[in-house]
């Protein structure tokens, strides 16, 4: 069938093809993304600094790691730039600084006032058909659940303690969505709080990430509660929900070489 | 009319600035959409075909992946290891599979039919969707121990295989997307239907025995709450009441939702090509059918969040059975098996 149709289709494309190819071409230019994270006013140091949370406890962070998805800018006039789902699949790594920026390319030259970028994969509308491809990312930094073949959206990991001295108990989230159960796919909408005017000089857009807030933001963890959260139906969807709470843009800077 | 069509089509190809692409109009063409079975008595496709139609040459593609020992670590355990034709697709001498270097699974391998007809995969149900089941078997380290960026590897340095994908697909990339749309390809082809259950009930050309008829009263009256439809299964997790095996503890469908009314809950399996599929139930505890008959009648345990479906009118866990009846049961069963489906050469590895 789809052969068939192909076959009509064909000569109608090369004589497409044929006629005059330079069609006035939209100017389009890349944006960068940059993802910082800290705590509180610091910044986030891995495996070293101990920070203060809510209800008095400490902590100490050795792995921070998140899958974001599907971005959107939003122009002024109200339209929505999507961009092309298959590449906007990310793993952002605090420990790989390579993750911490992320290169788009192709986006329209026109003036935005919000960005939109998903926590996690969507898995109702891209039945993971659309997201094989990110496979092998996720795997490599370890994102997969391989027995659930599902993803792992957050990966925080590191140890906690009721003061700077105590602080030895590990502690891990790990929240993904559970099957077709549960969808912990967050979407989360940023003003930019200027307008984003992209030109041919690309920019860059700086996101900051408040890990006291995967914590406390819409809703309070006491890590000692439960400090080994996974499949968990009660609070990994808090956790989802901090996630959407956490990212602010800190600034919008020309991007450098 | 077509034909007509087609020469136009051609010599259009053929007049336009390049001709190059007369080649890949062959070649697609070459290309044949397969059709999946589709009896009549089914219940609606699970699997969406317009999205990965399979064809003749993304089937071909499918099977060699399905038999090639590439999948796994060792080079040695292809997915056709556990999943034997001749058993229906199972892993025929093992209660739970082997996997590479002989590490045991948990689990018993179920059969590979009818999967086009699935809502979820998996005794717990931990694959939503067939394309993605395969990240399971691929790398979980009891069954293929391997990474798909690893397996991707290997066939991209293997130049059979770099023909076969540009065969199967448009763009021909050996890609996850393209490496699990083939394996589903060659799976969704795999529809039993062809039983002396379907000739008797749907096509009315054969005849049950008497002994087969009783079966099939009684299994309606007893078993066809669970196992029902043309499928013999709801597809609902539910708890048999099968004593809880302290070897593995296997919470079923609770490890999957992480909510404790699910703990112990199973897929209800298909009954179809039963006869075939042995040893029984998700870790393979039971050799025969006869035994899984007695466990009805006289072993079911009071496990937590059994199915209310497991109580007799005496408000007592448990199906009570005669001898006599669960011969006629099992002769009932020995019904559904389909033959063609173990011999089908489309499917076996030579
Ligand atoms: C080591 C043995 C082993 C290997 C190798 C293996 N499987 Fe399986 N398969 C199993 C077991 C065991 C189950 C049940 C798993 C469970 O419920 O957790 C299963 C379940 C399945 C199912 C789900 C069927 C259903 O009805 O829900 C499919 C589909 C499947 N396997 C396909 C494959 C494919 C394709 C491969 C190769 C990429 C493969 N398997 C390799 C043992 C194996
Ligand atoms: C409460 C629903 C329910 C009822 C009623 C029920 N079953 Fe089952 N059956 C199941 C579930 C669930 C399993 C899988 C259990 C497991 O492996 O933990 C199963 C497993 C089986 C198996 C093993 C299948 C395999 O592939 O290993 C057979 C055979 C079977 N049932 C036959 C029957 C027969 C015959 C009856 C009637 C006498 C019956 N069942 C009644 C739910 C039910």
């Amino acid at each position: 069938m789809r052969n068939k149709e192909v076959f009509f289709l064909l000569p109608i494309l090369l004589l497409l093809s044929c006629s005059d190819d330079d069609v006035q071409q939209e100017l389009t230019t890349e944006l960068n993304l940059t993802f910082d994270h800290h705590v509180g006013g610091e910044d986030l140091e891995l495996s070293g600094q101990i920070y203060e949370k809510n209800a008095g406890e400490h902590f100490r962070i050795d792995t921070l790691k998140y899958i974001i998805s599907n971005i959107e800018l939003q122009l002024t006039n109200g339209d929505t730039f999507k961009y092309p789902v298959e590449e906007s699949y990310f793993v952002i790594n605090e420990k790989d600084p390579s993750s911490l920026s992320i290169d788009l390319e192709d986006i329209p030259a026109d003036n935005y006032d919000k960005i939109r970028f998903g926590f996690g994969i969507d898995q109702s509308n891209y039945p993971l058909n659309g997201v094989d491809n990110f496979v092998p990312t996720a795997e490599e930094n370890g994102m997969l659940w391989s027995w659930s073949a599902g993803y792992k959206f957050l990966k925080l990991e590191g140890e906690y303690g009721n003061s700077i001295a105590e602080v030895e108990q590990k502690f891990l989230y790990h929240v993904g969505s559970h099957g077709e159960n549960l969808d912990n796919y967050k979407v989360v909408e940023l003003d930019l709080g200027e307008t984003l005017r992209l030109d041919q000089d690309g920019q860059s857009i700086r996101l900051d990430m408040d890990v006291l807030k995967i914590f406390n933001a819409v809703h309070a963890f006491e890590i000692a509660e439960k400090d080994d959260i996974q499949v968990d139906p009660v609070n990994a969807p808090k956790i989802a929900e901090n996630m959407k709470n956490s990212f602010q843009v800190d600034a919008i800077v020309q991007a450098s070489e | 009319m077509l034909r007509y069509w087609s020469y136009i089509a051609i010599l259009m190809t053929l007049i336009s600035c390049s001709g190059d692409e007369y080649a890949v109009v062959e070649d697609l063409d070459e290309n044949k959409e397969l059709e999946v079975p589709q009896p009549a008595y089914f219940p609606e496709l699970t699997y969406d075909i317009n999205e990965n139609p399979p064809t003749e040459k993304g089937f071909e593609l499918g099977k060699k992946l399905f038999y090639d020992g590439k999948l796994s670590s060792s080079g040695v355990i292809s997915c056709g290891f556990c999943h034997m034709q001749e058993f229906a697709f199972t892993h025929h001498t093992h209660r739970v599979s082997h996997g590479v270097g002989g590490a045991l699974g948990t689990r018993n391998a179920q059969p590979l039919h009818n999967l086009a007809y699935k809502k979820s995969f998996n005794w717990d149900g931990a694959a939503a969707h067939l394309d993605a089941h395969f990240i399971i078997p691929i790398t979980t380290e009891v069954e293929m121990n391997e990474e798909i960026g690893n397996v991707l590897e290997k066939l991209k340095d293997d130049p059979s295989y770099q023909e076969m994908f540009n065969a199967a697909f448009e763009d021909g990339q050996i890609d996850t997307k393209n490496l699990f749309d083939a394996l589903a390809q060659f799976l969704v082809m795999m529809v039993s239907a062809e039983t002396k259950y379907d000739r008797v009930v749907h096509q009315g050309t054969a005849e049950f025995t008497a002994e087969e008829q009783a079966g099939k009263a009684l299994f309606d009256s007893k078993c066809s709450s669970c196992h029902s439809g043309e499928l013999f299964t709801n597809q609902q997790y539910m708890n048999n009441g099968l004593p809880i095996n302290p070897q593995y503890d296997d919470k079923g469908r609770g490890r999957v939702t992480g909510n404790p009314d699910d703990d112990y809950t199973f897929q209800v399996p298909s009954l179809r090509n039963i006869e075939f599929t042995l040893p029984y139930m998700h870790d393979g505890r039971f050799d025969t059918l006869e035994e899984v008959l007695d466990f009805y009648d006289s072993g079911v345990e009071e496990t937590p969040n059994i199915s209310q479906e497991m109580y007799n009118e005496n408000n007592v866990p448990g199906i009570p059975l005669t001898e006599e009846e669960k011969e006629k049961i099992i002769a009932f069963l020995k019904t559904l098996s389909d033959v063609d489906l173990t011999l089908d050469e489309r499917f076996s590895e030579f």
